[in-house]
């Protein structure tokens, strides 16, 4: 566990350490890079505030640690197109990005573990021959692509969805309304996120099926005249979803990550699509703010899936790390 | 490849008439190399084929399909099937290249830690821990954002993020390989390291490394069309990831393009992806032959 701690705090290092270093090696004038490309609407004084802030005049180490403990204050700078704190920005974007990553991680976390189930199950029948064949198809689609194709479908060819955003500009929807609105713009991007990551989940429930199925208690409790549903639902599901739990954490990290494109594909206002944009207007701060939160995400989640994993399988304390 | 059967005393190489056999003489294997086969066909031979040159207007914006242009013009009246074609040599050549340079990097960093062990090779795996760790899609955002757009910078990039896990598969093959009773006794025999290394370990986890390097492959031109679809791509020469990035910013949505548009970039990934996947399974037979089927 401490060994883990350690990695992850190593490569929030690695992030910040991306975040410091990449500006001031940039040839030409540092204050472009640090302050973005509003640089040159900027009066003197807030110029002098910047150098002021980063401490260009000192060694590279004094630097460092200077940055590390405004980092550790929350203090991500100022946003000069936005013109505000870039820790208000970032906080406004979360929520998007856990309502549909969370979504995605739960739905295709529900079909895969189904459909891995029930393949296991009639193992060689249709529906495994099918679904090992489509998950195979599957991930050689690239996610945005399928995104894509969604939007053309059902936003442009039959309108039964929003084509982009989270709610619907300029209107003001009260209660129920408004959380519709909400509901009918993420279907599209949670339904392609689920896509994405649902052969993962459904390939390790699969194996782990097959592999309870083998065991000796299987074979008792059929012998001792269990019926066919029981031993499927009672006996076999409960076992093999431990793995599950696993991927479903690790899922929850690289689907942050991953979101970056999809919220792109479809205008969705995370902090993936802060991401693009900040990068596409060259507002460095709020760039390294956003890849900051990214990573921060991705080891919370991380962590998160380290620490409860004994707890729901007993079996694995010794054997696990 | 024989070399390597021998030094591994692996059962006897079953030679090329084997790698025929796993490659063309099953469905999974034919689909495989034959996707691959044509890829590498556009790939080679593309400006060739091309009716335009994608990088010159050949007509007015945005036509629809015709004969002049079976897939229709892009916004600036460059014929899409020239774009598509074109671009295979592109997307095949950054995934490619980006995928070689992780094997290197990744077999030599498994070799070291698992051959050398101790502190050497727990600083290489933290190193590897730490890399896949880290959301490589948004790192590249960041550093793409500052040192611009450029195939050179995509290939770099994506080296960078995809060795860590071929590092770590070699480093178990080396493991595994490494108390085996021929390098022992090579090594009591006063070989050195080097040697031992190169000429002993090295064939023995070839094998791992051709099929490190398939998956590589196809990773690397999904993430090559991921990064070039949110416009870190070389803009002057087009990869399948850039024409999409076009399309989208361009109104394929909103004009009704989308079918020629949008479509047949993403199916030539998908196809090319598939081709790798599909080739990678039927190889495994051949590459781990002790394995039996899967």
């Amino acid at each position: 566990m401490a060994q883990r701690l350690v990695q992850y705090l190593l490569v929030l290092l690695v992030a910040v350490a991306v975040n410091f270093f990449l500006p001031r090696a940039m040839p030409g004038s540092p204050l472009q890079f640090l302050a973005g490309d509003e640089v040159a609407t900027l009066t003197l004084e807030q110029r002098a505030a910047i150098l002021e802030r980063a401490g260009l005049d000192q060694p590279l180490p004094v630097q460092f640690v200077r940055y590390l403990g405004q980092v550790a204050r929350g203090d991500l700078g100022y946003s000069y197109q936005e013109n505000r704190p870039v820790l208000g920005i970032l906080l406004e974007r979360l929520p998007w990005t856990l309502l549909l990553t969370g979504t995605a991680l739960l739905l295709s976390s529900l079909f895969g573990v189904m459909v891995g189930a029930l393949a296991a199950w009639r193992r060689g029948g249709v529906l495994d021959n099918t679904s090992l064949a489509g998950s195979i198809a599957l991930d050689a689609v690239p996610t945005f692509w399928l995104g894509m194709m969604l939007v053309a479908i059902f936003a442009v060819q039959w309108q039964i969805f929003p084509v982009f955003g989270a709610r619907t500009a300029w209107a003001s929807y009260q209660g129920w309304q408004a959380v519709g609105d909400v509901l009918r713009h993420l279907v599209l991007p949670a339904t392609t996120l689920t896509i994405a990551s649902l052969s993962g989940t459904y390939l390790v429930m699969r194996y782990a099926m097959l592999g309870v199925l083998g065991e000796d208690y299987i074979r008792t409790a059929r012998a001792k005249g269990v019926s066919e549903r029981q031993v499927l639902y009672k006996h076999a599901l409960r076992n093999a979803m431990l793995p599950v739990f696993t991927v479903f954490m690790l899922n929850l990290g690289a689907l942050v990550g991953g979101a970056a494109v999809i919220e792109t594909v479809f205008s969705y206002p995370g902090v993936g699509r802060l991401l693009f944009e900040s990068a596409t207007n060259r507002d460095y701060p709020l760039l390294q703010g956003a890849f900051l939160l990214v990573t921060l995400s991705v080891l919370v989640f991380n962590l998160l899936a380290d620490l409860l994993y004994p707890l729901v399988d007993p079996r694995v304390r010794g054997a696990h790390g | 490849m024989a070399s390597a059967a021998v030094a591994t005393k692996a059962p006897k190489p079953q030679g090329w008439r084997a790698l025929g056999q796993a490659l063309l003489g099953n469905p999974v294997g034919l689909i495989g190399t034959g996707l691959l086969g044509l890829m590498l066909f556009l790939a080679l031979f593309g400006p060739l084929i091309a009716p335009y040159d994608p990088a010159l207007s050949s007509g007015k914006p945005f036509e629809r399909p015709s004969s002049a242009h079976l897939l229709g013009t892009n916004d600036v009246g460059q014929d899409i099937l020239s774009e598509l074609i074109v671009g295979t040599r592109v997307s095949l050549l950054i995934g490619f290249s980006a995928a070689a340079g992780a094997i290197v990097i990744g077999t030599l960093v498994g070799l070291v830690a698992g051959y050398a062990g101790g502190w050497l090779d727990a600083a290489l795996m933290r190193l590897v821990d730490v890399v896949l760790v880290l959301p490589f899609i948004p790192l590249m955002i960041v550093v793409a954002a500052y040192l611009g757009p450029s195939s050179g910078n995509l290939i770099a990039a994506i080296t960078l993020v995809i060795w860590a896990r071929p590092a770590r598969v070699v480093r178990s093959g080396v493991l595994s390989l490494r108390e085996i009773t021929y390098v022992e006794s090579t090594r009591a025999l006063g070989a050195s390291d080097f040697h031992i290394l190169f000429r002993h370990i090295l064939p023995g986890v070839l094998p791992i490394a051709v099929s490190q390097f398939i998956l590589a492959a196809s990773s690397s031109i999904l993430i090559e069309a991921s990064l070039s679809f949110l416009g870190l791509g070389d803009p002057i020469r087009k990869s399948w990831g850039s024409i999409l990035y076009y399309a989208q910013i361009r109104g394929a949505f909103l004009n009704g393009s989308w079918p020629w548009w949008v479509v047949p970039p993403g199916l030539m990934i998908t196809l090319s992806v598939l081709g790798f996947a599909l080739t990678g399974r039927a190889l495994e037979g051949y590459l781990f032959p002790r394995l039996g089927k899967g």
